[in-house]
């Protein structure tokens, strides 16, 4: 039974406050189990982030005094001990994880603190890239979806550093399309390999961030009308990796019935030729045109959405 | 959605539990429950959020190239005719496919009036003004997107109003009032549904935009909102109705948690008194742990999610502001982590050996 049951019945019968407030409670209402693991686990997520961001103010303050031996072997030491926690028999798994989470940003503040000593500066690619592959196999054997998600974090930001750092003259549409690509790898394996249902809401998000990825740069590129010599060459690609991802999407959102994939995949297409149109003409009645557009658009969309909904709830 | 089959399944299980015989119109509730407007996902309302919302930019694009602003009466008029065409296509359509249109037209009325009427000059009366037609629009029609944008507006509108005056320290009192009223509508669920059908379709929307007008109040409160400075002498003011909701919540997790011996009890009291001191000048970080509590108390997803995201926000910024050198943060962050840890421990000895018992 859920809430919006209840609302409706109670709508349309005498059904008491005093019966509602019991069935909320006992139905919709967290109990004493769901209150106990949330208290340990927020008392211990709590725990382990204000530990690590003290440990990574104490860096940051960079105490002149202190031998960079002294620095680096103090931050060696605490990831030794918080790793060897996450071995100890005794600590229940998503404990362990929270910590081995801990332990993973641990391993970035080592390396910002190796840049410090060294002047490589804190952004420099290659330390978030040294952070990203030394916190794999612990990502791997946790599999935590908040760790994999730190790591995707890591990933995204290692390749944009490396692009703005080393090669200089990519243009927005190839960067644009290739996070896309990386992510789209990720959620794709993530999709095939997972089949817990609680890890759906860290492949929305992925899915999100892949598809607002290729937006931006099917926008830009309708935008820019692809002048420069590598975009006439990336743009195409861009657009035929997005054509099948979205009709892949689409096919997926509607084998597992997930209404996010069939509101997200077609509201990015509502985006993209908005653009269009708006490449086309940008007069005045364009622009009162794109905005019907838009409205009719997401309309049918809904509309599609509520259909197939019900459909499904047939099936069932 | 629901088959027939479903529905019987739980109005059986009314029919038992009610204290006095149930009388209900089976007809109405097949019919709600086949009626569109029933288990909207969430992806839908972000949808008609989004959607109408770029609607409004190109709109606004096409007023700003064919000049048709430049007419005070005709924006004032067309504004006041969308807000009506809105809320009436609600009333007459009822149907979640009208929600993208009458959304777009609903907020672009209020911005055309906003244009029309000067609000720069003229902020109090147009504050006034848009607080009663959203509170006329939440009587008429209870459409849950149109209802969460009204308490938005409301919102906004009592803010703009705090802000014309002058009399920006208003807002400390005006989250504390916040506060009380997000904490009567989320333990009073029940009492609320059950008096009246309009009300019980308001209840979601409004508590919606209950926790977002909040949050902006908390965002206020600490200090980022460069147009809306507030003096901190007065930052006590909210707290000092926010901690005391915090501890009444976890006077009533007691049941939920099985804590019958008065020690316990009062060294939990101790115990929240004691973490929540410290934040009693940071009014935000209290306000997002109460919106975190209260959202898992009634199993409310969304507000959770706001909670957390909202109460990291605000601690990162609460230690980046601080006036003190990284050396002493370090020292202050790294004894909150080890406390909270050792209270992680102590509590799970303490539930484990009850589970034992």
């Amino acid at each position: 039974m859920q809430r919006e049951d209840i609302q409706i019945i109670s709508r349309h019968s005498n059904l008491t406050e005093e019966t509602v407030a019991k069935t909320l409670k006992e139905s919709v209402y967290n109990g004493k189990d769901a209150w106990q693991k949330f208290l340990r686990l927020f008392f211990m997520s709590l725990g382990v982030g204000f530990t690590v961001s003290g440990i990574l103010f104490f860096f940051a303050y960079n105490w002149a005094d202190l031998h960079k031996f002294t620095k680096i072997g103090l931050i060696q030491g605490v990831l030794i001990i918080t790793t060897i926690l996450t071995l100890l028999p005794q600590i229940n798994k998503k404990i362990k994880n929270i910590i081995l989470t801990g332990a993973s940003v641990l391993v970035g503040i080592q390396f910002a603190v190796f840049g410090q000593i060294y002047q490589t500066g804190a952004n420099a690619y290659d330390l978030f890239l040294a952070w990203t592959i030394f916190v794999t196999l612990w990502v791997l054997v946790s599999n935590f979806a908040p760790l994999w998600l730190l790591y995707l974090v890591l990933i995204n930001t290692t390749f944009i550093l490396y692009s703005q750092q080393v090669v200089k003259d990519w243009s927005e549409i190839l960067i644009c399309t290739l996070l896309f690509v990386i992510n789209l790898t990720f959620l794709v394996s993530a999709t095939l390999f997972v089949k817990k249902k609680t890890t759906t809401w860290f492949l929305n998000i992925v899915a999100l961030t892949s598809i607002s990825f290729a937006t931006i740069g099917i926008v830009i590129g309708i935008i820019d009308k692809y002048q420069k010599h590598e975009e006439s060459f990336s743009f195409p690609i861009l657009i035929s990796i997005t054509s099948i991802a979205f009709v892949l999407g689409i096919w997926h959102g509607l084998k597992v019935q997930s209404g996010f994939y069939l509101s997200a995949i077609p509201f990015s297409l509502i985006i993209i030729i908005s653009a269009l149109l708006l490449k086309i003409s940008s007069e005045e009645m364009m622009f009162l045109f794109v905005s019907l557009f838009i409205i009719a658009g997401v309309t049918l969309t809904i509309k599609n959405l509520i259909d197939i909904q019900k459909k499904w709830a047939n099936e069932k | 959605m629901k088959n027939k089959d479903d529905i019987k399944v739980l109005l059986d299980y009314f029919q038992n539990t009610n204290d006095k015989p149930l009388i209900l119109d089976e007809d109405a509730i097949v019919s709600a429950y086949q009626k569109d407007n029933t288990d909207q996902s969430l992806a839908i309302k972000i949808l008609s959020m989004f959607g109408g919302f770029l609607a409004i930019l190109a709109f606004l694009g096409f007023l700003y190239l064919a000049k048709l602003y430049n007419s005070d009466i005709g924006l004032l008029l067309s504004g006041g005719i969308l807000i009506a065409c809105s809320i009436w296509i609600n009333k007459q359509y009822n149907k979640i496919i009208m929600d993208t249109i009458s959304v777009s037209a609903f907020i672009l009325g209020f911005i055309l009036i906003a244009i029309g009427g000067h609000i720069e000059e003229n902020g109090n009366i147009l504050s006034i003004i848009f607080i009663i037609i959203a509170l006329g629009s939440l009587s008429i029609v209870q459409n849950y997107i149109l209802c969460f944008v009204s308490v938005l507006i409301i919102n906004q509108s009592i803010l703009m109003l705090i802000i014309s005056n002058s009399v920006n320290d208003v807002v400390h009192i005006y989250v504390a009032i916040l506060a009380l009223a997000m904490a009567y509508i989320f333990l009073k669920e029940a009492k609320i549904i059950t008096t009246n059908k309009a009300l019980s379709k308001l209840y979601n929307p409004v508590k919606t935009g209950l926790v977002f007008s909040f949050l902006s109040g908390l965002f206020i409160l600490s200090g980022k909102e460069g147009n809306f400075p507030v003096s901190p002498e007065y930052m006590w003011l909210s707290s000092i109705v926010i901690i005391p909701v915090i501890v009444y919540l976890t006077s009533t997790l007691f049941s939920v948690l099985n804590i019958t011996e008065k020690r316990h009890k009062i060294c939990v009291y101790i115990f929240t008194a004691l973490a929540l001191s410290p934040t009693a000048l940071s009014p935000a970080i209290s306000g997002a742990i109460l919106i975190i509590l209260l959202s898992f108390m009634i199993n409310y997803k969304t507000g959770f999610v706001l909670g957390i995201t909202s109460f990291i926000y605000f601690v990162s910024q609460y230690y980046y502001d601080l006036n003190l050198t990284l050396l002493t943060k370090s020292i202050l962050l790294f004894s909150t982590g080890v406390l909270f840890i050792a209270l992680y421990l102590i509590t799970y000895k303490k539930l484990t050996e009850n589970e034992k018992v």
